[in-house]
């Protein structure tokens, strides 16, 4: 069975008068462990189809199926809910708490999901900020963090509550080509470690050489999808 | 609990914007807290300077005479005797009785000559009801039998008057015929009544007496009671009478004290449009902080329904940290509230910044107005104040919270 199931999605931007297509009918069909990336031009609909299957957004036409359940035509609370517990995201801008410091931003989110014991918190927190190797820079607050480790403290933070889907759009767009390696290096350690899958969106060449399976995506339809070991 | 500590910690963001909406509900609670202080001081004030320097606390007269009372006329006096006097005397609450005889009259020192009134009083039942004689500040009160006058420091300065100089009262009697007074000047007084300094002239009832032709009448009765038990006596008063069959009424001071109580009734709506403004500033300024803050954060806000924060948790972030600005807001303004009131209350404010004395202002207050304490007024601004700030932040922070996940996330 598929994590997630793609069946004609049509988003239809409405600009004015002017109907502007973002994606023209994308069928998809993702499985659990899948460390996917969506590659294309800018304008392409990378984006826009991330937010579709992120439940962030809504399709004009077709249907979603995220664990086989139909999540394309629920309501704002119930895909609150279905990102709740089901889905990660990490963002190209970190999207940080600024007030928080990495333990509490990571914190954060499994606040939302998990009622256990305050040390058993605790200890899920410090050994996925352990994992994505920023052991000792807990109580660092995101202005004295780096670029590279500010995007580990979002991998962490979208981890924590192991999900089954991670989405990641541009998430080395901000970070030199040492940081980026080193993000990609701990997705994909999670990904087999966790069987979390992960789907993220990328220009970087060297970043699309760690995944194993590529869509390409142009003028808002799939024109290629390859799968690689 | 952790969007709580959330809230909290954004307090600490924008700190120069938070420290100024602070001080702005701080200034509008401290400005409110002043005005309610000095607005009570007056009343209290008022009210003490009606009862201890002209009406006493109870006045006992005719209802006819009490109807046209302010024109002080000499029909319908009280031609005092003995069952009057016994069923007064023996009401009991009762501290003193002063027989008083108002009358109009044309003070004339010689050159020229001013309206005043007359009072005709008793020296030593005047001084069991009435603390004039405190503040005689050149010469004294005429003594029991002595035919002299006691005016007030105003009234001699208008007149160029002082102790021991005479003066000559021009009265119409009861038959409405011109008769004099000539007194010498005993005392002058400088009372915290305005209106007995300004035009008032004090001399003994039997002078007052004779000269209006009116035997032993006296326009009423001026009575002197424990405070905040006027109505308890004024209601035993009122039976005894009927009991009596006596045609006298006992009226309070609160109803010879009309304009003042007019007054007070206009500073309590005044103060309710001083409290609506000062509410106002601090909804403003707490509105103007959510809405700031959510424009600034709307990458954090797409990021927190990317989470799965539902709308309300979102809100209720928010909704911390304005509460907390309110509160900080509400205890600067208690704080400094307090210190403003303290000076108030030691050292009152000066009518005379605002010119003249309250006379001027149809308040009795000679010069200068001290605050009173209302400590219920500080918790009821400061829970107003926090409540107000809870309020005013639900719309701006839901307005936050509705926000668009994607537009949020990529700030469109």
């Amino acid at each position: 069975m598929s994590l997630l199931e793609l069946n004609k999605v049509k988003k239809i931007y409405q600009q004015g008068k002017i109907e502007v297509p973002a994606l023209r009918g994308v069928d998809l069909e993702v499985e659990e462990g899948e460390f996917t990336t969506i590659f294309g031009p800018s304008g392409s609909g990378k984006t826009t189809l991330l937010n579709m299957i992120g439940c962030l957004d809504t399709p004009t036409e077709g249907e979603i199926r995220l664990n086989d359940k139909k999540v394309s035509d629920l309501s704002r609370k119930a895909l609150a809910m279905i990102r709740r517990y089901n889905i990660g995201f990490v963002f190209q801008s970190y999207n940080l708490i600024p007030v928080l410091t990495a333990y509490e931003n990571v914190e954060f989110a499994i606040r939302l999901t998990d009622h256990t014991s305050e040390s058993q918190m605790k200890e899920k927190v410090l050994k996925m900020l352990a994992e994505v190797g920023l052991k000792g820079l807990e109580s660092r607050r995101p202005n004295e963090l780096s670029g590279g480790e500010k995007q580990r403290v979002a991998i962490a933070r979208a981890l924590v509550k192991k999900p089954k889907l991670i989405l990641a759009d541009e998430p080395t767009a901000n970070l030199d080509s040492e940081n980026a390696a080193g993000v990609v290096d701990i997705m994909r350690k999670m990904n087999k470690e966790l069987n979390t899958t992960f789907i993220f969106s990328t220009h970087d060449p060297m970043v699309m050489k760690y995944a194993n399976r590529y869509i390409n995506l142009k003028d808002g339809m799939i024109s290629a999808d390859e799968r690689r070991e | 609990m952790f969007s709580f500590k959330l809230g909290l910690k954004n307090l600490t963001r924008q700190k120069r914007r938070n420290v100024i909406t602070i001080m702005v509900i701080a200034f509008a609670f401290f400005s409110y807290l002043l005005m309610d202080s000095l607005m009570n001081g007056m009343e209290e004030m008022s009210f003490e300077n009606l009862k201890n320097y002209d009406t006493g606390n109870i006045q006992v007269t005719y209802p006819e005479y009490w109807e046209d009372r302010e024109e002080l006329p000499l029909e319908n006096l009280i031609y005092l005797n003995q069952d009057m006097e016994e069923s007064i005397k023996n009401t009991d609450g009762l501290l003193g009785m002063s027989p008083e005889l108002r009358f109009k009259a044309n003070l004339n020192n010689g050159i020229d000559e001013v309206a005043v009134q007359g009072m005709g009083i008793s020296i030593e039942q005047y001084n069991q009801v009435f603390n004039t004689q405190n503040y005689v500040v050149e010469g004294s009160m005429f003594a029991p039998g002595e035919s002299k006058a006691v005016i007030g420091v105003s009234l001699a300065e208008l007149m160029d008057l002082k102790v021991n100089d005479y003066i000559t009262l021009l009265v119409r009697t009861k038959d409405d015929t011109f008769n004099t007074i000539d007194v010498e000047i005993a005392g002058l007084v400088r009372a915290p009544n305005p209106m007995i300094n300004n035009g008032i002239v004090f001399v003994p009832l039997d002078v007052a007496q004779q000269a209006l032709n009116v035997g032993n009448a006296v326009s009423m009765l001026a009575l002197k009671t424990v405070s905040g038990d006027e109505d308890t006596v004024t209601k035993a008063l009122t039976d005894s009478f009927k009991n009596k069959n006596l045609d006298l009424k006992a009226y309070s001071w609160k109803e010879s004290a009309a304009s003042v109580i007019a007054l007070s009734a206009a500073k309590k709506g005044g103060i309710g449009a001083i409290l609506s403004i000062v509410l106002l500033i601090g909804m403003l300024g707490i509105i103007n902080n959510v809405i700031l803050s959510a424009l600034e954060r709307t990458e954090e806000i797409g990021m927190m329904k990317a989470l799965g924060m539902r709308e309300w948790e979102i809100v209720f972030v928010f909704m911390v940290e304005a509460t907390g600005i309110g509160i900080l807001g509400g205890l600067a303004g208690c704080l400094i509230g307090y210190a403003g009131v303290s000076g108030l209350v030691k050292y009152g404010f000066s009518i005379a910044y605002i010119g003249g004395d309250g006379s001027e202002f149809g308040i009795p207050i000679l010069d200068r107005i001290y605050g009173a304490w209302n400590y219920p007024a500080f918790s009821f601004l400061f829970i107003l104040g926090v409540v107000i700030a809870v309020l005013s932040s639900i719309l701006p922070a839901y307005w936050a919270a509705k926000k668009d996940p994607v537009k949020a996330i990529y700030h469109r």
